[in-house]
């Protein structure tokens, strides 16, 4: 932290300061604009080309179109590696994600509307292009491929009564939506920032890039803002921050009897419920939520892939090499989304504090939910209420927290195979609730 | 954030805000529902009426085949899935079995030489 603050106070001393006194004299005389110095040409007979062209050259280089906020950024992104590397926080996104934010924050000429096709929001530029994956939603489904490729619904078929937390746990969704409206945002841009309480990034994108793209109109001549990449960063940052923000509610809804519950072990499954689950599952949600098609189709079609045993090469690269590569892209291209002027504004302060929010209310909806049914379950098969949390998506980082606040209670009890049903139907969950979201507000 | 401020802003949470929150909660509650109404009943129904067809048609009675059927422990299960685990991800590599001496040359280097260690007397 101390070398970050060094890095930090020598990068403003070295070029932030400079060329704010250097923007602050020319305001103050009233002349030069940057455009008019890249087209320098020497007036004076004496300057030679060489200096000229040493001085466009300086135009051009990052350090003298850095600002405050590209530092800041990059400090963000720096921060990002650090909690990958340091901590392991989510590495396998946090590390793209940071290096995107790295990238997307090299500063660089852009004066008089010049495109240099360098940056992700520049028409014709190699990000741009690769940003389109996040634009249009093509990349979400395909991560859903390699989820669906990596999921065993075991859990869930032996005792599908969990797959009512996975509902329960959506209320963070409802809820942010409601927040975000009194907050200021429009409907869309509200439904888009809900959905971070699905804690699904690929639904999150997904979401946020048909509602909150920048692009769409609204009936009374607005255009909606592009919060893709603020509704992103919230959604990873958040779940990479599930093992910190689930065990206090958790501990705080339930008493130390509940947390010593425990659960009749799962029955063994046949290979024809395992066949059937994607099958039915895929059109018993879609014939209810068709806007869902995209996320909870990939999702059941990655999962047939897998159980059919019969593609077990095709299951094999959706559930590596695809996912691997889909993660790869989305993640430094969404982090690469945050440049500064688009990132550092009042409304990512209100999308995090929100998220955060909503993170909570799922996590409450879901353990409360729990203690609900255990009014009316017989004694002997009770949910343990630790497993309510999993109810958000974060597969398998909230059931893993289930696992951990289960072992402090009873070192013997262990809840991970109960809580990856509710983590799995969460998955579900927020898709149809994106869904309806869409169906509405689309 | 004061009163005013709020009593203004829940201006904005008309009847399709409401609509949409109660819709998008029911809705999502339905669909699992049915998943769950499902796989609890209809599918237990249609794979327990297989398995009595299987079983009348091979002269076991149902009743007897369903109670006999034995539901393995956790542990049963983990130390099944970590014996197959093991033997499917932790095979030492195969080899060939053949080995071979490779000769390699080398300068000449008389560095450990014992002869010009010792005196020649």
């Amino acid at each position: 932290m101390l070398a970050l603050l060094v890095i930090t106070s020598l990068a403003w001393m070295a070029f932030v300061k400079p060329e704010q006194d250097r923007q602050q004299a020319l305001a103050d005389s009233g002349t030069v604009s940057t455009a008019q110095v890249v087209n320098y040409q020497p007036q004076d007979s004496q300057e030679s080309a060489f200096t000229g062209g040493i001085k466009q050259f300086w135009d051009y280089t990052g350090f003298r179109n850095a600002t405050s906020g590209h530092l800041i950024m990059m400090l963000v992104g720096l921060f990002f590696i650090f909690l990958a590397i340091r901590y392991e926080y989510e590495p396998l996104l946090l590390v793209p994600i940071g290096t995107g934010i790295l990238i997307g924050n090299i500063p660089f000429f852009t004066d008089g509307g010049m495109n240099l096709q360098v940056g992700i929001y520049q028409q014709g530029s190699v990000l741009n292009y690769l940003y389109f994956g996040v634009m249009k939603g093509v990349y979400p489904p395909l991560i859903f491929l390699g989820i669906g490729a990596m999921t065993d619904f075991s859990s869930l078929i032996s005792n599908p009564r969990l797959l009512m937390l996975g509902a329960a746990a959506q209320l963070g969704i409802f809820t942010t939506f409601i927040g975000a409206l009194l907050l200021g945002f429009n409907r869309p841009e509200s439904a888009a920032i809900g959905i971070i309480g699905g804690a699904d990034g690929p639904t999150a994108i997904f979401l946020s890039s048909r509602l909150a793209n920048g692009i769409n109109v609204l009936s009374d001549g607005t255009t909606v803002k592009n919060l893709i990449g603020p509704i992103a960063i919230a959604a990873y940052s958040y779940m990479a921050l599930v093992p910190v923000i689930q065990p206090p509610i958790m501990r705080l809804l339930t008493t130390k009897k509940e947390r010593l519950i425990r659960m009749k072990p799962p029955r063994a499954v046949t290979k024809t419920e395992k066949i059937l689950f994607p099958i039915f599952g895929l059109l018993l949600t879609c014939f209810i939520s068709p806007s869902a098609l995209p996320l909870l189709g990939m999702l059941f079609f990655g999962n047939i892939l897998k159980e059919s045993g019969v593609t077990k090469r095709l299951a094999e690269t959706a559930r590596t090499s695809l996912i691997d590569i889909v993660t790869i892209l989305i993640g430094l291209t969404v982090g690469a989304s945050t440049q500064a002027d688009v990132f550092l504004t009042k409304e990512s302060v209100m999308i995090f504090g929100l998220g955060a929010a909503a993170f909570a209310m799922a996590t409450f909806g879901g353990v409360l939910f729990a203690k609900l049914m255990n009014i009316f379950l017989p004694d002997d098969n009770k949910i343990n209420p630790l497993i309510g949390n999993a109810g958000v998506s974060a597969v398998p980082d909230s059931a893993r927290v289930s696992e951990m606040e289960g072992l402090r209670a009873d070192k013997t009890n262990h809840l991970l195979m109960h809580a990856m049903g509710p983590n799995v139907a969460g998955v579900i969950g927020s898709a149809i609730a994106a869904g309806i979201l869409l169906s509405y507000l689309g | 954030m004061n009163w005013i401020y709020l009593t203004e802003a829940a201006t904005v949470l008309d009847s399709l805000t409401w609509t949409i929150v109660a819709v998008g909660i029911g809705i999502v509650f339905l669909s699992l529902l049915i998943v769950y109404w499902f796989f609890r009943y209809v599918l237990t129904f249609i794979l327990n009426f297989r398995f009595r067809s299987f079983a009348r048609k091979r002269g076991i009675d149902p009743a007897e085949a369903l109670t006999t059927k034995t539901i393995q422990s956790g542990e049963v299960n983990a130390a099944i899935a970590m014996a197959l685990y093991q033997y499917f991800n932790e095979l030492h590599d195969v080899e060939s079995g053949v080995m071979t001496i490779k000769r390699v040359s080398r300068h000449y280097s008389p560095w450990s030489s014992k002869l010009y260690n010792m005196k020649n007397l």
